[in-house]
């Protein structure tokens, strides 16, 4: 009897996978749709903000800048004004308000350089990248500390005082010679060698006081 | 969570054992269900047999829903699905080619080779026509190429080519499939009957 009940049903087989693939469409349909996010998702963006790797130093840069490696592009993200009156050697300028426009598209969104984004100070640079980094753009860097930190520790360092450790004194001269690079002149460059006049010594003349020879004594009283 | 493998929960050197694994199963069910029989194939052209077109519509069907109820609740990233690349007239005249190479043969490239691991002789030679075609169209390349690598139209899709809610576009989808499936089945039984 089984059977045949089964048998029965089996006659509507098709119609009935037909039936079910028709219920799962409309339960697509109808479904309640929600706003889905969209580009990098959470996780990723927060680990990528929190890592140290975003950040590239001023020594870094003033290397690569000094070697001219070709692998980067730097931009510029402060008003036109200021980046006019400053900025760094081949610099792009893009300010934040023009980030998203279509013509910066181009340098931000591409995987043949790394992109190197500055300011003044880290902010609008983050505020950039954090923007970029929603587009799912790739390659992309902050200057760390911005051009203030630059003008700390490239164009104008701090001269180590003599109790630090010979490293910073390392550092001073390769950042002194960065700096030269990057069109500082230092007094010492100009001050010319006056050559120190070594005096000859003059060969001392032995003065060989010659000793009055003893007289023998002659014969007094 | 998906796709699995650029999401890294299959790492992406198992990629080539995984398609050999489903390959051989495709191959399998392919051989089994019947479709390594060029009679069978080109039965849909004839109207004797129309198991070709229901198996691939259907095929469709399941993992176009499938895929957007994983889209729907989150295992899987739609936009990190592949989508092949369109070359519009590349596409209408490799098409046409195929079409007529389908039913002239009476295989399609995956059954062909489907029916050469069961020895089949028409498959065999049809496979070495395959080739001879291959080696035609790589000699002649700076001919083919203008029409090969042009009318590139991007990676898309019919949704938004047509600018159709994709749910509504399922839908409509399935229903016309299963209107075809009907049709097909009423055309069968009109057509005198063919023993293979």
């Amino acid at each position: 009897m089984v059977n045949r009940k089964v048998a029965k049903v089996l006659t509507f087989r098709y119609t009935i996978l037909a039936l079910i693939l028709v219920i799962l469409a409309a339960g697509l349909v109808l479904l309640p749709k929600y706003q889905k996010h969209e580009g990098i998702n959470p996780e990723e963006l927060l680990s990528k903000a929190i890592s140290p790797e975003r950040y590239i130093s001023t020594d870094i840069l003033a290397d690569r800048l000094v070697n001219q490696d070709p692998s980067f592009i730097l931009i510029d993200v402060r008003d036109e004004a200021e980046y006019t009156k400053y900025s760094l050697p081949n610099a792009i300028n893009i300010p934040l308000k023009k980030l998203l426009d279509e013509d910066s598209v181009p340098y931000l969104n591409q995987s043949q350089y790394n992109v190197i984004l500055f300011s003044n100070d880290n902010f609008n640079a983050d505020q950039a990248w954090i923007l970029c980094n929603r587009l799912n753009y790739k390659n992309l860097k902050v200057l760390k500390g911005g051009l203030n930190e630059w003008f700390k520790t490239i164009i104008n360092p701090v001269k180590p005082t003599e109790n630090m450790t010979a490293l910073d004194f390392e550092l001073y001269s390769t950042r002194k010679a960065a700096s030269m690079f990057f069109g500082v002149a230092y007094p010492e460059q100009f001050k010319v060698d006056t050559p120190v006049i070594v005096k000859k010594v003059a060969p001392k003349k032995v003065i060989t006081v010659e000793k009055k020879k003893k007289k023998p004594a002659e014969g007094g009283c | 969570m998906g796709p699995l493998i650029p999401n890294g929960v299959i790492p992406y050197e198992w990629s080539n054992i995984i398609a050999i694994i489903i390959g051989i199963a495709f191959g399998f069910v392919l051989e089994a269900s019947g479709f390594s029989s060029s009679r069978k194939l080109a039965g849909v052209f004839y109207g004797y047999d129309f198991a070709v077109l229901k198996v691939f519509f259907t095929a469709a069907l399941v993992a176009l829903i499938g895929i957007l109820y994983m889209d729907y609740l989150g295992y899987l990233d739609m936009g990190a699905l592949y989508v092949h690349p369109t070359y519009l007239w590349g596409a209408i005249i490799g098409g046409a080619i195929m079409g007529v190479g389908f039913v002239a043969g009476g295989f399609c490239p995956g059954t062909s080779l489907c029916a050469v691991a069961i020895g089949k002789v028409d498959a065999i030679i049809y496979v070495i026509g395959i080739m001879m075609g291959v080696f035609i169209f790589s000699e002649l390349y700076f001919l083919f190429q203008p029409i090969y690598e042009g009318s590139f139209e991007g990676n898309i899709t019919l949704m938004d080519t047509f600018g159709v809610n994709r749910y509504w576009f399922v839908f409509v989808f399935t229903i016309a499939a299963i209107i075809i499936f009907a049709l097909s089945d009423q055309i069968r039984k009109r057509v005198k009957k063919i023993f293979y």
